[in-house]
């Protein structure tokens, strides 16, 4: 059982420092060769996870509820009051979304959501975040300079329009309903997914439009 | 802790690399740590317990390593100090036979996986006898310190003064959590104008939102 010695893990810290090879692909290989030797894991099991979140689980799912939102005002409702309910509605409740809210942009307002003190993500809508989602400039600057985030993004945010940051500092994860973008008023939710940036959803893109979407 | 992993507001990092091609992993072992990650936690963990040995990573380890590497220092931290595993097994990569044997543990198919993700859905929350003492509305004032052990109370927010956005209900303490004791206190988001939080905002009705537990914040005069 773990002692939750934080200064004995800060000595582990040091030593694994000094004593593991460099490369991350022996370090994780290493782990995963103690996991199995123990039986804690199944190596299958692994591959599986892998499949589930290369294959699966991604922002298509996300793209799908936002479309969803969209076209059906009652759906847009349930969503907006309790997002882990509706998102379970398409069988998209999982990892990390069971304190799901969503924030909707409007003429007046852009969102932008982030982790500053880790990379909290909802995995089970979203799948793995991005790179930058996760690294250092993103994590110390959105909540510093949005627009300057969002300018690096190409996203240009007018004077009288509201920037809201939200900090994923507890177990709430937070998805963007972006706006839906005119002319799309004969499109089928199909079709008004496949406008949906995963970017979008988490603020870093903001106009969708026909020619605007892509796989980001 | 005042940790290197506290980057909100910290300078000096650079532009973004924007560019992503949209790939969920850029290396074998990425996938393979995600993996790992889902289908096995040292028992008797907690969530909170497992970010705090991450933020315990020495600081140029932290920032200087890829990401999902440092996934796997924690998970080694974590089963070391939990004593599944001993350094000299890490070290040399493979268990000595005989120590901690709990297995096999059995494969799962995607269908099972996707099933578990979706029993991954974990709450937090949970009902307390005790009333919230802020409402929606109210101007509060956060803590002007962290707490020498885990706490999700930013540097940046810190002796600040905001707003209550919304309550939700009671949920667990991180600052405990990571202690191994489950305990209960009220979360309410709390927005903070951007002229409040950084010296040279002027003239910006810009806002960050946090969500702080009741005993980050106490009463703030408008």
């Amino acid at each position: 059982m773990p002692d939750f010695d934080s200064k004995k893990v800060a000595e582990i810290h040091e030593q694994l420092h000094s004593h593991l090879p460099s490369d991350s692909a022996l370090r994780v290989k290493a782990l995963e060769t103690l996991l199995v030797d123990k039986g804690l894991v199944n190596p299958d099991t692994i591959d599986a996870w892998v499949e589930a979140y290369t294959e699966e689980i991604g922002p298509k799912r996300g793209a799908r509820v936002v479309a969803k939102a969209w076209s059906d005002p009652k759906y847009k409702q349930r969503l907006m009051q309790d997002a882990p309910a509706a998102i379970d509605e398409l069988g998209y409740l999982g990892k990390a979304t069971a304190h799901l809210k969503v924030v909707e942009n409007t003429d007046d307002v852009h969102n932008l959501v982030v982790c500053t003190l880790c990379s909290c993500y909802p995995f089970s809508i979203l799948g793995i975040a991005p790179a930058w989602y996760k690294a250092a400039a993103y994590r110390s600057r959105a909540v510093r300079d949005p627009r300057g985030v969002l300018a690096e993004f190409g996203v240009n945010i007018a004077d009288d329009v509201e920037v809201r940051v939200w900090d994923s500092t507890a177990e709430l994860r937070y998805l963007v309903l972006p706006q839906r973008p005119p002319g799309t008023g004969q499109m089928d939710e199909s079709e008004l997914a496949d406008l949906v940036t995963r970017n979008s959803m988490i603020g870093t893109n903001r106009e969708l439009g026909i020619n605007r979407g892509s796989t980001d | 802790m005042d940790g290197i992993h506290d980057l909100g507001g910290k300078e000096g990092y650079g532009p973004i690399d924007v560019d992503d091609d949209g790939s969920p992993f850029h290396h074998d072992w990425e996938g393979r740590e995600w993996g790992i990650a889902q289908c096995a936690r040292t028992p008797g963990i907690t969530i909170d317990w497992w970010r705090h040995c991450r933020e315990l990573i020495m600081p140029q380890d932290y920032l200087g390593r890829p990401y999902f590497d440092s996934w796997a220092q924690t998970d080694l931290s974590t089963y070391i100090e939990a004593g599944w595993f001993s350094m000299e097994e890490v070290i040399v990569g493979k268990a000595t036979p005989g120590e901690s044997y709990c297995g096999p543990a059995a494969a799962m198919s995607l269908q099972q996986v996707l099933q578990e993700d979706h029993n991954h859905a974990f709450r937090f929350d949970a009902e307390i006898e005790s009333v919230p003492v802020f409402s929606i509305g109210q101007h509060v004032l956060t803590s002007i310190h962290g707490n020498v052990g885990h706490t999700r109370l930013p540097q940046y927010a810190r002796g600040r003064k905001g707003v209550v956005h919304a309550h939700h209900g009671a949920h667990v303490l991180p600052d405990l959590s990571a202690q191994g004791k489950e305990v209960h206190q009220h979360l309410y988001s709390v927005s903070f104008a951007a002229t409040e939080l950084w010296p040279e905002v002027q003239n910006s009705k810009d806002k960050v939102y946090l969500d702080l537990w009741e005993s980050y914040l106490s009463d703030g005069q408008p």
